[in-house]
């Protein structure tokens, strides 16, 4: 049993608050993804967990443990570090065995399972060499091996992938799923790339200026964001927000948008209701919009900016009133820049969100 | 074909030049001097003449006779040779024995100068009148300034002659010797090379011209009074110094890593010593452990003594030993300790922190990561610090006036600056330069990195 | 929410203490050692400036400066022979700097701008001089001087020091150049600056500190050096040979006086170019 509670653990660096009050409980042989922004506190999080910088207050627990004060040895966890942290000095093998022989296991044991760890990356023949002359992808792997080695309960990795180019990252996401999955222990994974978050977590955490925005599934986070930030840092192109006007029209609460109006979803009428006569922001994917190139009474007429053919689709980007929005279209729907196309926005899709803290409302 | 650029090689030229000609050149020079013996023996000619046939060498110092003598118009090169003997000869007018107008030359030897201008320059002189009673009364002039040309007139003693103009000649020695096999040589040698007893008969080689290679430096350098305590007191304060310095070193690297307040100003004060001279430092502490210094005025202040005690003197040798540690101590710490900085500076953090992560202690962490990533640093280090300890000099000289405590370094001087001995010098150059190399040897054996094993 | 444990709470403070315990340490192991830098310097600097009468004294004083005066300072620099050797040091460490930058850089250059073969021979050979013992060189230099008829001249003396001086003077210049980015010469190079002007605009303002550094550096070695210096000069001593000599006739304050008026340099110096230590020395042991 290793779950890992957090529990108001705040974490400054002179007047700067890296961590601000967060709480987060990863179950057991959970996966969960710590994402944000750069300089959001996710990596300080991590590091708060790992010991390598203890918490100014709060308490972490792991397995049911109080860990808070404990170093980082005391933890029994593994790590994965951004920049791989391999020691130069030694053989891959001896890089892999090292917290095994730190923590004194036994001879036979360390080579079970330094050669078990080895074929599980595939560098069984990287074993006997100094990582020198290595590339980043099998430092990366060496890394990683390490790390699965101590057989810890609690793995966690610090922007494994950063520094591996675009192919490579692919690759590997796809292979270090699996092989988390095998492996069964709870881990925690911080990256800043939201495509990253979605495809491997099992859930995720979405952090910005310290503070926990959000945790939930990945297909929740990406269709029920908690607030705008959310909303427009995961997902690519990011969620397309508008301001509207709210209004009631015959007891019927509709909202102005550009010179369109839109229909709130009758289970979220009366939320929305609350801000008539006020502004309110509107959010939609632009996958969720249906592109008419026909006039049709309940979509809005716009004119097509641009037009990007992205292959799988082409995105259009629009004008409404004063807001840029993105439309995801089929491929084969011929429409050019500058024609006029009509949107027809699907009530249940739409997020109204409140101005001021931009927080998503929900029924 | 690829052009090759020789743009980096044109900007290496330079350096490669003048550490050709002042580095390379001296350095090999050196070498050389030491075992190479410029005068082993003395080339006799078979004429007066150095470009006549050789007629065999006879060693330096080989005891030999004089049978002749002979002028030889002088080379400016030798003129300020040592042991040269010359005569004058001048150029003279007069009236010979047969009445006829003569113009010749005539040596000093035959020429009394009678009269000089004010600067000294001869003018006229009368010919000697010639002693005993089978010699020929007659005095030769000859063609030109050598008594081997021939005689144009002949002249009676008494005769007053003009002087025209004046040529200085150096003499040349026929001399006989034997050499080292027993065999007896003759032939012609330039008086400088050749010391001239009293008895104007006999002599002994002084100087030669002939290099020999010669193991005679090094022998002379090991029987040298000197030698063994320099070694003795070099290696001791090399085992001394170092290890004291390392740990020095690290403490004070570990203390600047730490990031205190204030670290820009312990940096500095670290490294000042890094800027100061051996002798500064070895008047600074000169004046700790003299007899009316610090140290004692510290003790005396606080009661530990009565009386000032002498430290520095060839009764308290060991004091001397202690007061050199504690300077090179002083002054060659920073270096160290810079460069334990720099390579503690180059370890990531991240690598520390996966060695904390996964189980190490400090002390683990010390022996199994730090350690081993600062092994090349240490290299560098303990070579460099050794290089100056086998060097150490101006220390030695200011706190022991280099006689009671002698060190390699200040026997080189003394062989060159007192003795005038430039080859045994270079001897001891050598040594210190093969102890230098064989310390370095051995750090890179025993501190081996692993990208050497790889 | 869960309230922490008096164990925890009792942890943490062990910790804290703990981590207090090891700054506090930290502090008195830096103090210590910067006294046993400064006492003997501060000593010998209120020896330098009392009167000969408190330099001969004993005991001697531990208030510093009393009475204060430049009588010591002056009797050492009225002495024979200093101010020539002050002179003398001078020009000789000024040229050093000057030709050993002059030659260093292009060859710093070089290693940092270009692969070409026999770079690393380059380098290996630039580490393997600046390991050979001064002492070894001073012998034949001074008989190689003597033959050419240039002893006994603070030039040649100058020229020894180069030689001294370039090996460490070249990577720490290589190190300079190699810490300014090739692309932003590049860079210069594509808004229209010849190779030249791209050296001169972009790549020379950014390495003119660390090059100072690196001079400095060369000056105070070239000041400081003995051996070499009275191996080599006679007649025209630098300061070091000339104090050297006088040492076993010269009375206590002239020693004390020579001693701290050597150092100053050190003591100016080390200010401006600490922060470039280990730029120095990091790249050369490397």
């Amino acid at each position: 049993m290793a779950e890992i509670k957090i529990e108001n653990v705040t974490k400054r660096f002179g007047d700067f608050t890296a961590v601000d009050n967060a709480n987060l409980t990863i179950e057991d042989k959970e996966f969960m993804v710590l994402v944000g922004p750069s300089g959001c506190g996710k990596t300080t999080l991590l590091r708060s967990i790992a010991g390598l910088g203890m918490a100014d207050e709060g308490r972490i627990m792991i397995g049911g443990r109080d860990v808070t004060y404990l170093p980082p040895r005391e933890r029994q966890i593994s790590m994965v570090f951004q920049s791989y942290a391999i020691f130069p000095h030694m053989k891959v093998y001896d890089n892999i065995a090292f917290g095994l022989k730190m923590t004194k296991v036994d001879k036979k044991e360390i080579n079970r399972r330094v050669n078990e760890a080895a074929e599980l990356l595939h560098i069984e023949e990287l074993l006997d060499r100094y990582p020198n002359n290595m590339s980043g992808g099998q430092r990366q792997r060496v890394a990683v091996a390490r790390a699965i080695a101590m057989q810890a309960e609690v793995l966690l990795m610090d922007e494994p992938l950063s520094n591996l180019d675009a192919l490579l990252r692919l690759e590997m996401r796809a292979e270090l799923k699996k092989l988390l999955a095998d492996i069964n222990a709870t881990t925690i994974y911080v990256t800043h790339d939201q495509i990253e978050a979605l495809s491997m977590g099992d859930r995720i955490a979405v952090m910005k200026d310290g503070l926990v925005q959000q945790v939930d599934q990945p297909t929740t986070i990406y269709d029920r964001p908690a607030n705008s930030f959310v909303g427009g840092f995961i997902g690519n192109p990011p969620m397309n927000f508008m301001t509207g006007q709210v209004q009631k029209d015959n007891g019927q609460i509709l909202v102005k948008v550009g010179d369109s109006l839109l229909t709130p979803a009758s289970f979220i009428q009366e939320q929305v209701g609350k801000y008539e006569g006020d502004s309110i922001t509107v959010g939609i994917r632009a996958e969720n919009m249906e592109t008419l190139v026909d006039p049709t009474t309940d979509a809005i007429p716009v004119t097509v900016d641009v037009v990007e053919p992205l292959g799988s689709q082409n995105l259009l980007t629009v004008r409404i009133g004063d807001d840029r929005v993105k439309v995801s279209t089929h491929p084969d729907l011929a429409v050019r820049a500058g024609q006029k196309v009509w949107l027809r926005f699907p009530a249940e899709k739409i997020r109204w969100i409140e101005r001021q803290s931009g927080k998503v409302l929900y029924s | 074909m690829k052009k090759r650029n020789w743009t980096p090689y044109w900007l290496i030229l330079p350096t490669l030049i003048y550490l050709a000609l002042f580095f390379a050149y001296p350095m090999v020079r050196g070498l050389i001097l030491s075992v190479w013996d410029d005068e082993a023996s003395l080339r006799l000619q078979s004429t007066a003449s150095i470009t006549s046939d050789a007629a065999g060498d006879l060693p330096q110092g080989t005891q030999i006779r004089l049978l002749d003598r002979q002028g030889n118009l002088l080379s400016d090169e030798v003129a300020d040779a040592a042991n040269l003997l010359t005569e004058q000869w001048f150029l003279a007018t007069g009236v010979d024995v047969e009445g006829n107008n003569i113009e010749g030359w005539v040596s000093e030897n035959r020429l009394r100068i009678r009269e000089e201008a004010e600067d000294g320059t001869p003018i006229m002189g009368t010919i000697r009148r010639k002693l005993g009673s089978t010699a020929d009364p007659l005095t030769d002039i000859h063609e030109s300034a050598s008594s081997v040309s021939p005689v144009i007139a002949k002249v009676e003693a008494r005769t007053e002659l003009f002087v025209q103009e004046v040529a200085t000649l150096e003499v040349w020695f026929q001399i006989e010797g034997e050499n080292e096999t027993g065999e007896t040589l003759t032939g012609w040698v330039p008086s400088r090379f050749i010391q001239v007893y009293g008895d104007e008969e006999s002599g002994r080689i002084d100087r030669a011209n002939q290099g020999a290679f010669t193991l005679e430096f090094f022998e002379k350098m090991v029987n040298d009074r000197f030698f063994w305590p320099a070694v003795r007191t070099t290696l001791l304060l090399m085992l001394f110094i170092i290890p004291a310095q390392f740990v020095l070193a690290t403490v004070m690297a570990l203390v600047i890593q730490a990031r205190l307040r204030f670290n820009s100003i312990f940096l500095y004060i670290f490294s000042i010593p890094l800027g100061v001279s051996d002798l500064a430092v070895g008047i600074l502490f000169f004046s700790i452990f003299t007899q009316n210094g610090l140290l004692n005025s510290v003790l005396q202040g606080l009661g530990l003594i009565t009386q000032a005690q002498p430290y520095l003197t060839a009764d308290t040798r060991h004091w001397i030993l202690i007061a050199i540690w504690l300077a090179e101590l002083w002054r060659a710490t920073s270096i160290v300790m810079v460069i334990v900085v720099s390579g503690l500076q180059a370890i990531s953090d991240e690598v520390l922190e996966a060695a904390e992560l996964f189980g190490a202690s400090f002390w683990q962490r010390l022996w199994h990561v730090i350690l081993p990533l600062l092994k090349p640093s240490l290299q560098v280090a303990l070579i460099l610090r050794t290089i100056l300890a086998v060097q150490v000099f101006a220390v030695v000289i200011a706190l022991s006036g280099g006689d009671i405590v002698t060190v390699l370094a200040n026997e080189t001087f003394r062989q060159y600056f007192e003795f005038r001995n430039g080859n045994v010098a270079s001897a001891y150059a050598v040594f210190i330069l093969a102890l230098s190399m064989l310390s370095a040897v051995f750090y890179l054996r025993a501190v081996r990195t692993q990208q050497e094993l790889s | 929410m869960s309230k922490l444990t008096s164990e925890t709470i009792a942890l943490h403070k062990r910790m804290q203490a703990r981590q207090k315990l090891n700054r506090t340490f930290a502090y008195v192991t830096a103090i210590l050692i910067a006294l046993w830098i400064l006492i003997p310097i501060f000593f010998i600097f209120s020896m330098a400036f009392t009167t000969q009468e408190t330099v001969r004294s004993y005991p001697k004083n531990f208030l510093p400066f009393i009475p204060f005066s430049t009588e010591t300072m002056q009797f050492f620099l009225n002495s024979a022979g200093i101010v020539p050797g002050v002179i003398n040091s001078l020009i000789v460490a000024i040229l050093t700097l000057v030709i050993s930058t002059l030659i260093a850089a292009p060859a710093g250059y070089a290693i940092s701008r270009y692969i070409f073969p026999g770079r690393n021979f380059f380098r290996l050979s630039i580490l393997a001089v600046r390991a050979f013992p001064i002492v070894v060189l001073s012998i034949p230099l001074a008989v190689l001087f003597i033959r050419v008829g240039m002893f006994d001249s603070i030039y040649s003396l100058a020229l020894m020091h180069t030689a001294l001086a370039l090996p460490t003077t070249i990577l720490v210049i290589g190190s300079v150049f190699a810490s300014v980015p090739y692309e932003l010469e590049e860079a210069a190079q594509v808004f229209g600056c010849t190779p030249f002007q791209a050296f001169r605009h972009v790549v020379l303002p950014l390495v003119l500190p660390g090059i100072a550094a690196s001079a400095v550096f060369t000056f105070v070695l070239s000041w400081n050096e003995v051996f070499a210096a009275s191996i080599l000069t006679v007649q025209n001593r630098t300061l070091p040979a000339q104090v050297l000599f006088a040492l076993s006739q010269s009375s206590e304050a002239y020693q004390f006086a020579g001693g701290f008026f050597m150092l100053i340099p050190a003591l100016i110096f080390m200010w401006f170019i600490r922060k470039y230590l280990f730029n120095m020395w990091g790249q050369v042991s490397k």
